[in-house]
């Protein structure tokens, strides 16, 4: 039973990586979608990884993981009056969440 | 942008007793502050309506209980000048003796407090380690570390123990080499000058007319001191200068600061200069029962200006005792302090005002 | 052997003890299924527990157990002990004194009751298992409206961040998990995801005040991140390569010969390392939060800062592991600037064993490396307990506006002295 390691691991990050970009966008809470854009930014350089590119992958680390988050929530939190009960608000129709919509409480 | 309102307290770590600041902060920034007092209010002024004049003292000694020689001590000088009766000088200078101890005592106490504020926790240690020399010191002489029921009216209670002399003189000069090394710890750190300096500003003019008195006031470059102005006891007779900032720009948390920490040098030079020239003699006088009148004393406290009236009706007991606390007009004054400061300076604001509870809801 | 303790490798090392138990295990069962039984079909069993890759993935998780009960077990708690017991001191008292006679449970309990030993006249480095006891057997509160999900992730992106470093983090040439080609960026790699972690730890607790020490902490490990960074590519202008090993490989050979002694070329000892060290040592202190640069973490202010609000071992593991980036940070300093673990080495008689004749060494590479470990966190400790707290928009200003020209200098000057004195062949 010749399992491809390298075809195996490709499959399970791709499948985490689709279902966390699916997460961020689909996130009702703002700080839950920058966490799956950080765990989808991660599971990227873990191909990169399966590619044998390390240094790629400790800088995709180091900035996405480490910063770019970071950042996008700072963001968040210094743009919104109430940060600690930002819904986006059930009727709307567009899945996106997008922040300063009026209508949200 | 509007602000919103923080409260900082009355359970707080670091806000020294019960009490809560509401700080209005717009981003880092306090745009205003209000300062809620009364959670440790117990009524003292009716209190002392009820009960003799000479029991009082015992209360007087718990308005601050972490300066209560002085507080009683104005009492007393109030029932005194309301009595008529005069004090014989050997009295006269085992106070001026046990005050100087016990505004050495408060001030360190103070420094325990101020230190941790700005995160020097060492400086909590060091300073309660040479407070316990002076509460040994109060101890020999009257018997008690804290709320020691000391004065009384026409003296003292009782005379200079053996050798105390001697004693004071070893934890003097032991003490004075522990105040060079604070000042290598605080004066010297540029964190601690970066933390204090220009910060917690209050102009002169301000401070005189929001009633801010005692170190709080002679930082901010006026020389108004109670010991020099109107000096009661024997404070007239001894060399002392009091600390007034005379760089230009006073009134900071950096200044208080300085004075306060000076205080506790001139201290250590009263208490030597007392016990020299303590004359030999009665050390109390005899006060009568009842009494009527009106007594008004203002002695220099450790935090300021504290004041006394007390009225007397020909009964045993007063029939009015007013209390002016120090540390209850600084309070008033602390949002011209804290307005233009960023949120983290008000620990280190409110910690160099030396605020003392107990005085100030009484 | 050349230095080392253990050698050549954990893993090896592991493999070796591995092969040697599954060895016996196999041969006994072999023993109880001769040939001719009726369960001959163990011997079956016997030869596949022999295999390559059970042996390999028994070996690497024997030397992660290793490795992680050895730092964040034994190393996270005699750190913990070092700081306490110093601080107490600087502050002229004794500091935690308990003695393994406190212990409830045979014998130290019986041999203490039948002795009357004392139960607070010891060394104190029980005191901290006895905290973390404490913590363990704590209820956990979640706040009443906190973000639940991200409330609980938090504390686990922050602990697995930090046990992460030890990965690639070697005590030794041998003493390691991995020895990966780009080791010192995987160790800054996982230095800079915790700032995220604390932050969202911060948002989840529904707290203001925690909300703010969240926002200032994760700020002020931003700000900090870039002069670090920095002095780390200062250096790879003499170093010329990302790998742990390698950089303490070029600082062991001597620079200057005097008689009997010669002086280490340890990178400290160069001038644009020596700037490029008191950035990386000003940028670690900020990384580790400690006082002078713990706003985040005030007392004063804001009770615990970030992490008001875990209760019970979620917040001992967040507090604890402070302590292990203390460690991580020192152990990155001694490895940058202090030659890692080199030193005199000096072997004692040959040991023989299993037929090799095997030097063992006094003084290995492992106790050099806890030695400067040791020696630098406790110059961290005395400079956190003697100086006030810097306040959050002074912490920033000193880490732009200050440490970063320093950083770029210390960059330009490493530049300058690679292109124009380049160091004699054989000093890299």
């Amino acid at each position: 039973m010749a399992v491809d390691w390298q075809l195996a691991a490709f499959l399970i990050l791709s499948a985490l990586e689709v279902a966390g970009s699916i997460l961020v966008v689909t996130s009702k809470k703002l700080v839950h979608a920058a966490f799956w854009l950080a765990m989808t930014l991660v599971t990227i350089g873990g191909i990169y990884l399966i590619l044998l590119s390390e240094f790629v992958f400790l800088i995709q680390i180091l900035v996405y993981a480490g910063a770019v988050p970071v950042l996008f929530v700072f963001g968040i939190m210094l743009t919104r009056r109430k940060i600690m009960e930002e819904v986006t608000p059930p009727e709307r129709t567009e899945t996106a969440t997008v922040p300063g919509k009026e209508g949200n409480p | 942008m509007a602000g919103f309102w923080v409260n900082m307290g009355p359970q707080h770590p670091m806000t020294h007793g019960l009490w809560n600041m509401r700080v209005k902060i717009d981003g880092e920034t306090i745009v205003d502050a209000e300062p809620e007092i009364g959670y440790l209010h117990r009524g003292y002024e009716k209190i002392m309506e009820v009960r003799e004049f000479q029991k009082n003292v015992v209360l007087t000694d718990r308005l601050c209980y972490v300066s209560s020689i002085t507080w009683s001590h104005a009492y007393c000088l109030a029932v005194e000048k309301m009595m008529g009766i005069e004090v014989p000088p050997r009295g006269q200078w085992i106070r001026v003796v046990s005050l100087e101890i016990q505004r050495l005592a408060s001030h360190l106490m103070w420094l325990a407090a101020f230190a941790p504020d700005l995160g020097l926790l060492t400086g909590l240690l060091w300073a309660l380690r040479e407070r316990e020399l002076f509460l040994d010191l109060l101890q020999l002489l009257t018997g008690a570390r804290m709320n020691q029921n000391f004065p009384r009216i026409g003296g003292v209670r009782n005379d200079l123990p053996p050798d105390f002399d001697k004693y004071c003189k070893k934890i003097v000069t032991h003490f004075r080499k522990k105040l060079d090394e604070y000042e290598a710890l605080m004066h010297s750190s540029k964190i601690f000058l970066m933390r204090t300096q220009g910060v917690g500003r209050i102009s002169a003019a301000d401070a005189i007319n929001w009633g801010v008195t005692g170190p709080n006031l002679r930082a901010c470059g006026v020389d108004v001191d109670f010991r020099r102005k109107e000096p009661y006891e024997t404070y007239d007779e001894v060399d002392f200068e009091p600390q007034v900032w005379r760089g230009g720009d006073g009134g900071d948390s950096y200044a208080r600061f300085v004075c306060r920490f000076n205080e506790m040098r001139e201290s250590c030079k009263i208490l030597l200069e007392a016990l020299a020239k303590t004359p030999k003699g009665p050390y109390r006088a005899k006060a009568p029962r009842r009494a009527e009148g009106e007594g008004f004393a203002r002695t220099e406290d450790s935090r300021g200006e504290a004041l006394f009236y007390v009225i007397g009706d020909g009964d045993d007991r007063p029939y009015r005792v007013k209390i002016r606390s120090p540390v209850f007009c600084t309070m008033a004054a602390t949002p011209i302090m804290l307005r233009g400061n960023k949120m983290a300076d008000v620990v280190a604001i409110l910690g160099s005002v030396d605020v003392c509870v107990g005085e100030m809801d009484k | 052997m050349s230095g080392h303790l253990v050698a050549p490798n954990l893993f090896e090392l592991c493999r070796v003890l591995i092969g040697g138990i599954l060895g016996i295990l196999s041969d006994a069962i072999k023993g109880a299924a001769p040939p001719g039984s009726p369960v001959e079909g163990l011997r079956g069993l016997g030869d596949a527990i022999l295999a390559p890759w059970l042996i390999d993935l028994s070996a690497w998780l024997i030397a992660i157990t290793i490795m992680v009960t050895w730092a964040a077990a034994v190393m996270l708690l005699t750190f913990m002990w070092i700081e306490r017991k110093t601080y107490s001191r600087l502050q002229d008292r004794y500091g935690i004194m308990i003695s393994v006679w406190s212990l409830p449970f045979w014998p130290f309990s019986w041999w203490a009751k039948r002795r009357n030993k004392p139960t607070h006249k010891g060394l104190g480095w029980l005191q901290n298992v006895a905290d973390g006891v404490k913590l363990l057997q704590k209820e956990n509160i979640t706040p009443a409206k906190a973000d639940s999900p991200m409330f609980h992730t938090a504390p686990v992106l922050i602990a697995s961040s930090t046990i992460l470093i030890f990965a690639a983090l070697p005590f030794s040439e041998g003493f390691l998990i991995a020895d990966v080609p780009l080791s010192l960026l995987f160790i800054l790699a996982a230095f800079s995801l915790a700032p995220l972690g604390i932050l969202i730890a911060g948002w989840a607790s529904n707290n203001k005040y925690t909300l703010i020490g969240g926002m200032r902490a994760a700020a002020q490990l931003m700000a900090y991140e870039i002069p670090l960074l920095l002095a780390v590519i200062a250096l790879l202008f003499y170093s010329g390569t990302l790998n742990v090993i390698d950089i303490v490989g070029a600082q062991e050979v001597a620079l200057l010969t005097i008689g009997p002694l010669s002086i280490p070329a340890w990178n400290i000892f160069s001038i644009p390392q020596f700037l490029g060290f008191i950035v990386f040592f000003v940028a670690i202190i900020a990384e580790m939060e400690r006082i002078p640069f713990d706003i985040p973490e005030a007392e004063a202010e804001l009770v615990e800062g970030w992490l008001t609000e875990y209760s019970g071992m979620r917040f001992g593991l967040v507090f604890g592991f402070k302590w292990l980036r203390a460690i991580a940070g020192s152990a990155l300093i001694v490895i940058l600037y202090f030659g890692g673990w080199s030193g005199p080495v000096w072997y004692t008689a040959n040991l023989s064993v299993g037929g090799a004749v095997v030097p063992i060494p006094i003084i290995p590479h492992e106790v050099w490396f806890l030695l400067k470990l040791v020696l630098l966190f406790l110059v961290f400790v005395w400079i956190s307990w003697s100086v006030p707290r810097v306040r959050i928009d002074q912490i920033l200003n000193i880490g732009w506006k200050r440490l970063i020209p320093l950083a770029l200098l210390a960059l330009i000057l490493a530049a300058v002295f690679a292109a124009f004195a380049p160091l004699p062949a054989g000093i890299r």
